[in-house]
């Protein structure tokens, strides 16, 4: 049986009258890439933030590791070890990159934070170069560089990825797959939600398809290689 | 004369600036305009007054209990009214801080009804005569503890972890829930930091003014007017803005007319929205459409 590092059962979340996930479950196995499909409205960011602590579901269970998260506020998932870098990247625009990563690893991680450091300016050493600069004078790849950097400060046990090619160039959504190759590779489980289904397929271990906040289907991406048709007929039709 | 002047601004315009840091600490981090917050001032130099005179403690530990018990009520105040009523409309916030404020205000007119209450004075020294300037021990002591602080305040906020986790909630509060800082209780903290920092000034003003219940009103006014001159949210502004009040009040004072002394943090409001609305320091509002 393979080794589930987060359990979602039974999932509600609302926002005001206007319900968002109705029942959603699935597993997370430890040091996969699940990635979350589904058409503009389906719950992919609503189980997300869900799962973070930015929305408080109305019922369902979110256990990590038999750890309940659902209800808990932010800080105490984080405190957990759950880590997300969000579509907006949400960085601190005025303090640099060095900052920016730093403040990662205050609250969690923090003895071998100069060794995780390195480790990240290893991975970006785009990063280390403009290590002085303020977050607000990068590029959108490299402020995508610092929100996935600041996250793996952390030392996350899991890591979501909301959009992590939003907006940026098919040239860095090539790195973007490359970087989760080398996050899987450090064992890092990774939970991610990503339009582009190009990068979904070529980054992600495995898949499920999430319609009205009800997860409708899912399966290995290796064993659907070849009819990504079909899975888009599922997300769209 | 100028310098004279210079100097008696500078000691008014220093507890302006930390009136109306006091204001920003709050704004930055919660978005709320404490309109209540002139009375935090007075409430701080009360308590400080009743150490002082009702139980006769030396006039520091008076002042150093007067502002951490301050600070306890802008804890207590942020995690018992505000925390409440967030997710509600913004003016609730409004509101509730003027309740506050009234509420203080209230309590300090039935204890002491209207009347003005003389706090003895801490530096009672001969004044130091510079040529024609007049240095009292007053104004050297404001002046200093409000310089001593302000360094304090910013070298922490520049060179500290707890100072960048500052800036990171005030700059994305989201970013900063993304990097595990409990966001309640950072508003908590700043309350109580915004309450602490008004009761010093305050405190303050005591020695060198009298004491009476609605004296805050024209302190929330002078922090209002410095905030607006710095640039709203801007912490440093507000420091340069208090100062900036302090000096202009003299100088149109004595040049001018005394009479606009009490109106210059008005005239100084009106002229700063209609000319440069961002103030000195804050940044200019981008709207994408």
């Amino acid at each position: 049986m393979p080794d589930t590092l987060l359990t979602i059962r039974d999932l509600h979340v609302a926002y005001g009258p206007k319900p968002i996930l109705r029942g959603a479950g699935f597993d997370v196995r430890r040091g996969e890439c699940l990635t979350l499909l589904g058409a503009n409205g389906s719950g992919k960011s609503t189980s997300m933030n869900a799962i973070c602590g930015f929305v408080r579901p109305s019922a369902g269970s979110v256990s990590l590791e038999g750890t309940e998260l659902a209800g808990r506020p932010a800080h105490a998932i984080f405190a957990q070890g759950v880590a997300q870098v969000s579509q907006a990247r949400d960085l601190f625009p005025d303090l640099t990159v060095e900052d920016n990563l730093r403040l990662g690893a205050m609250r969690r991680g923090g003895r071998e934070s100069g060794e995780t450091l390195a480790h990240v300016y290893a991975r970006f050493p785009r990063l280390a170069e403009r290590r002085a600069q303020a977050a607000r004078t990068l590029s959108g790849g490299e402020q995508q560089m610092v929100a996935i950097g600041r996250a793996m400060m952390s030392r996350p046990r899991l890591l979501l990825l909301d959009e992590p090619s939003g907006g940026l160039s098919p040239q860095f959504c090539e790195e973007i797959a490359r970087i989760i190759d080398q996050l899987k590779a450090d064992g890092v489980t990774l939970l991610m939600v990503e339009q582009n289904l190009n990068l979904a397929f070529r980054a992600a271990d495995r898949f499920i398809v999430l319609r009205d906040g009800r997860v409708v289907d899912g399966g290995d991406v290796a064993a659907m290689a070849g009819d990504h048709d079909a899975i888009v007929r599922n997300i769209y039709l | 004369m100028l310098m004279q002047l210079t100097l008696s601004g500078a000691s008014q315009g220093a507890i302006y600036a930390l009136v109306a840091l006091s204001l920003t600490v709050v704004y930055r981090s919660t978005t709320v305009v404490n309109f209540g917050h002139g009375d935090l001032v007075m409430s701080g130099a009360f308590v400080a007054y009743v150490l002082v005179v009702g139980l006769g403690l030396a006039f520091l530990p008076a002042a150093v209990i007067a502002v951490v018990a301050m600070f306890g009520l802008g804890v207590c105040f942020s995690r018992g009214l505000i925390r409440p009523i967030r997710g509600g409309p913004h003016i609730g916030f409004a509101l509730m801080s003027i309740a506050l404020g009234y509420t203080l205000r209230g309590i300090a007119r039935t204890v002491w009804g209207r009347e003005v209450l003389p706090m003895p004075r801490v530096f009672d020294i001969e004044p130091i005569f510079l040529g024609d300037v007049v240095l009292t021990g007053d104004a050297l002591f404001t002046i200093a503890t409000v310089a001593v602080l302000l360094g304090l305040f910013f070298a922490m906020l520049t060179f500290t972890d707890i100072g960048k986790m500052v800036q990171a909630v005030y700059q994305s509060e989201r970013g900063a829930r993304l990097v595990g800082i409990n966001v309640s209780r950072f508003h908590d903290l700043s309350w109580g930091t915004g309450a602490a920092l008004g009761a010093v000034g305050g405190i303050l003003i005591a020695p060198v003014s009298f004491l009476h219940p609605d004296l805050g009103a024209s302190f929330l006014i002078k922090g209002f007017a410095a905030m607006t001159l710095g640039g709203f949210g801007s912490l440093g502004g507000a420091v340069l803005g208090g100062v900036v009040l302090g000096l202009a009040e003299q100088y149109a004072g004595a040049y001018i007319d005394t009479a606009l002394i009490d109106i210059t943090a008005y005239l100084l409001i009106i002229l700063v929205l209609l000319v440069r609305p961002r103030g000195l320091f804050g940044r200019k509002a981008v709207v994408k459409v």
